[in-house]
């Protein structure tokens, strides 16, 4: 009798480092222990053509997903289409696992921000955002996962929470998330709110990405706030919001460490990754429990 | 609520260390003269300052190491 193989693929949770060129020996040398390697698209859109060469072979050696810094989707105004444009040549050449970017804004009025603004949480922002969407869909082919943004400074003239402007964003549109935890870690100490109670409150079945950061506190007299810099080790509250995470969501998730600068050893960053392996782990356990108690009930 | 007016003077007062200035001393002024509505000034006369102080810093260095980056690319284009 003939075997009959399931060939229908299982996801599985894939973690990785974003790539920057200080860490790319130490990435290339411990490609066993890194699935995926997450690349900023926006320093590609103007690469010399032996730099776009060499994201090609990265990209064949390693599945790499593309994640944006500078479109501002989440702005009452029209996206640049020429930015567009050029993420949809960068997808067109490195077939990535997935894009995503920014649920921020980066410019206003001719002023660019130089970095990723949060948005006044209104309506009016939720529609732009949306018709953003569609627009990068027409022209890249393919919705960008949505990324929540860390925010030293409550948006002012917001009428939304985070997490019911955020899930209003990803109700109305098929975009998946890409859950920053160590930027929901920091709005949630600076704003006080529960990290918890926010991923219960988001669409989790949406969630598809996991960033893991650090950053460190800033202040004026006796308010400190947590400054995401992407400078710091993972801190623990960000591994327990991933167990979290890990506890509500099906296996299939792409989980990035992301480090810019005050680099340590390659080995302290697949320690983090380790780490983030097992509180997933751990997460993964609770939900497995849950189901079968479910089903014994 | 004019969200796009609205935007634009969030992003001035977020990198123009001299426009924040006036917005603080005097935000009647500086706000209506970016177009923005009565009840838009009175919300924002309630904004986060200290929010707005760190955050404006922040971006100040980011936008320098963003700067410094660039300029280091452009020697080493040269270089080549």
């Amino acid at each position: 009798m003939a075997v009959e193989v399931n060939h229908t693929k299982v996801p599985v949770d894939m973690f990785g480092l974003g790539w920057r060129p200080q860490l790319a020996l130490g990435i290339l040398s411990n490609l066993e222990r890194i699935d995926v390697v997450e690349v900023i698209a926006d320093e590609f859109f103007n690469a010399r053509r032996s730099e776009r060469r060499a994201l090609r072979t990265l990209a064949a050696q390693v599945p790499v997903t593309l994640h944006g810094v500078s479109l501002g989707l989440a702005s009452s105004v029209k996206v640049d289409k020429s930015r567009l444009e050029r993420t949809a040549r960068l997808c067109e050449e490195v077939r990535p696992l997935s894009w995503s970017e920014h649920l921020a804004f980066v410019r206003g009025g001719g002023v660019e921000i130089g970095h990723l603004a949060a948005p006044p949480r209104c309506d009016e922002t939720i529609e732009g955002t949306l018709n953003n969407l569609s627009l990068a869909r027409t022209i890249v082919g393919v919705l960008p996962q949505l990324e929540n943004v860390a925010t030293l400074i409550d948006p002012p003239l917001s009428r939304y929470d985070e997490a019911s402007w955020i899930s209003e964003i990803i109700s109305g549109s098929k975009s998946d998330l890409l859950l920053d935890l160590h930027n929901l870690h920091a709005n949630a100490v600076n704003f006080g709110f529960d990290p918890v109670e926010f991923i219960s409150q988001i669409p989790s079945g949406r969630v598809r990405a996991i960033h893991l950061a650090g950053g460190r506190l800033v202040g004026r007299g006796n308010v400190h706030r947590i400054l995401d810099d992407h400078l710091h080790d993972v801190p623990d509250p960000v591994y327990a919001l991933l167990e979290e995470v890990g506890a509500r969501t099906d296996p299939g998730l792409t989980v990035i460490l992301e480090r810019d600068g005050h680099f340590p050893s390659i080995e302290s960053l697949l320690g983090q990754l380790d780490l983030a392996r097992e509180a997933l782990g751990r997460g993964r356990a609770r939900r497995a429990i849950t189901s079968r108690r479910e089903v014994a009930a | 609520m004019s969200v796009p007016r609205l935007e634009a003077f969030l992003a001035r007062i977020y990198v123009d260390a001299e426009a924040r200035e006036r917005f603080l001393s005097n935000p009647n002024a500086e706000a209506s003269g970016a177009g923005l509505s009565t009840d838009e000034i009175e919300a924002l006369k309630q904004i986060d300052h200290v929010g707005l102080e760190l955050l404006a810093d922040s971006l100040a260095r980011k936008r320098q190491a963003t700067d410094k980056r660039r300029s280091l690319k452009r020697s080493s284009e040269i270089d080549h």
